[in-house]
């Protein structure tokens, strides 16, 4: 039951179509966990909060650097030093004290991905490097739980979910990461220490991210299942890009 | 034979965000990369007409190719 003070809190949730109370209790009830609070993590972080996710879990094992706060928009220059799971944690905290906050500072490896993500409806991907995305898709996949996997890069970013367990009512199974997506050599992949990133790419990415695990634990329209939405904000161009999933096993041969 | 090329993120400065391209029959991916000048280690995601492929793969005339960068920071 939500108390008095939470039917205020989240009173435009409960009046709005397709949420109501119902879905509050859900969200109030739902675990979700986001990798990196950092550019993207930031803005995932707090409205998750602010939309009442019961449980946020947080990982991350980095400190909050001077040259983090042009984007990392959860952390604050008196924050400079701390953990960035301390941190964020204490900002969600001050944001939403009905929410608990499960903070991992640690880099996820294969021996502890699948350990520290198990037991959440919803993980969030938002890290800066192509080693921890794949190893965070595949334990993912291993735990049939969504993922919300979203990027940047200086001026352009992407977002889809990968639920490579399932399948469409046509038999088809839905690609992984790796069936989409190239895992580079270590060092090829720029990273934005490198070119830059506009600060607020990463807010618009971090947006849309929370918005997709928040339609999941709610189980509200259509998710980005098989859509890749590529961002340019130097355009300001949206790119909705939809890929195939992997041919049911009886249909394989005749493709 | 006609190609649609489809360029995403840092791969579209200097290019450009749509093409319409003609190439040679047998055309590949690759052929394709080559001719944009990109290298296929900095490439991240390709897809043909909405399915994942590799830059071996032969393009058939009106195949939409998207390609898209290594992007991946947070």
């Amino acid at each position: 039951m939500l108390s008095h003070e939470e039917l205020q809190r989240y009173a435009r949730h409960i009046v709005l179509r397709d949420v109501g109370g119902p879905g509050q209790q859900t969200l109030t009830a739902a675990r979700v966990v986001v990798v990196g609070a950092g550019g993207l993590g930031s803005p995932i972080l707090q409205y998750l909060a602010a939309a009442g996710i019961g449980t946020i879990g947080i990982v991350d094992d980095d400190t909050v650097a001077l040259s983090n706060l042009q984007r990392q928009i959860i952390h604050g220059t008196p924050d400079i030093g701390r953990p960035k799971v301390a941190s964020a944690r204490d900002a969600i905290l001050r944001l939403n004290p009905h929410v608990t906050v499960e903070p991992h500072e640690l880099r996820l490896d294969a021996a502890n991905a699948r350990e520290i993500l198990s037991g959440y409806d919803v993980v969030i991907d938002g890290t800066d490097n192509f080693a921890t995305r794949f190893l965070v898709a595949d334990a993912c996949a291993a735990l049939e739980t969504p993922l919300v996997a979203a990027a940047v890069i200086e001026f352009y970013g992407w977002v889809t979910v990968l639920m490579p367990y399932a399948t469409a009512p046509d038999g088809s199974r839905n690609p992984s990461l790796k069936a989409i997506m190239r895992q580079p050599d270590e060092g090829r992949a720029q990273t934005c220490a490198d070119v830059g990133i506009l600060g607020v790419v990463a807010g618009i990415l971090g947006t849309l991210a929370a918005a997709e695990a928040l339609k999941l634990v709610l189980g509200l329209g259509t998710p980005l299942i098989r859509r890749m939405l590529a961002v340019d904000v130097r355009d300001m161009s949206f790119d909705s890009l939809d890929y195939a999933g992997e041919p049911a096993v009886a249909a394989a041969d005749e493709t | 034979m006609q190609i649609t090329v489809k360029l995403f993120a840092t791969f579209r400065q200097d290019r450009f965000k749509l093409a319409e391209q003609d190439y040679p029959e047998g055309t590949t991916i690759a052929d394709v990369l080559d001719a944009l000048a990109i290298a296929a280690p900095d490439v991240g995601m390709l897809f043909v007409n909405g399915r994942s492929a590799e830059p071996e793969r032969r393009l058939a005339s009106g195949a939409v190719l998207a390609i898209f960068p290594l992007v991946g920071g947070g």
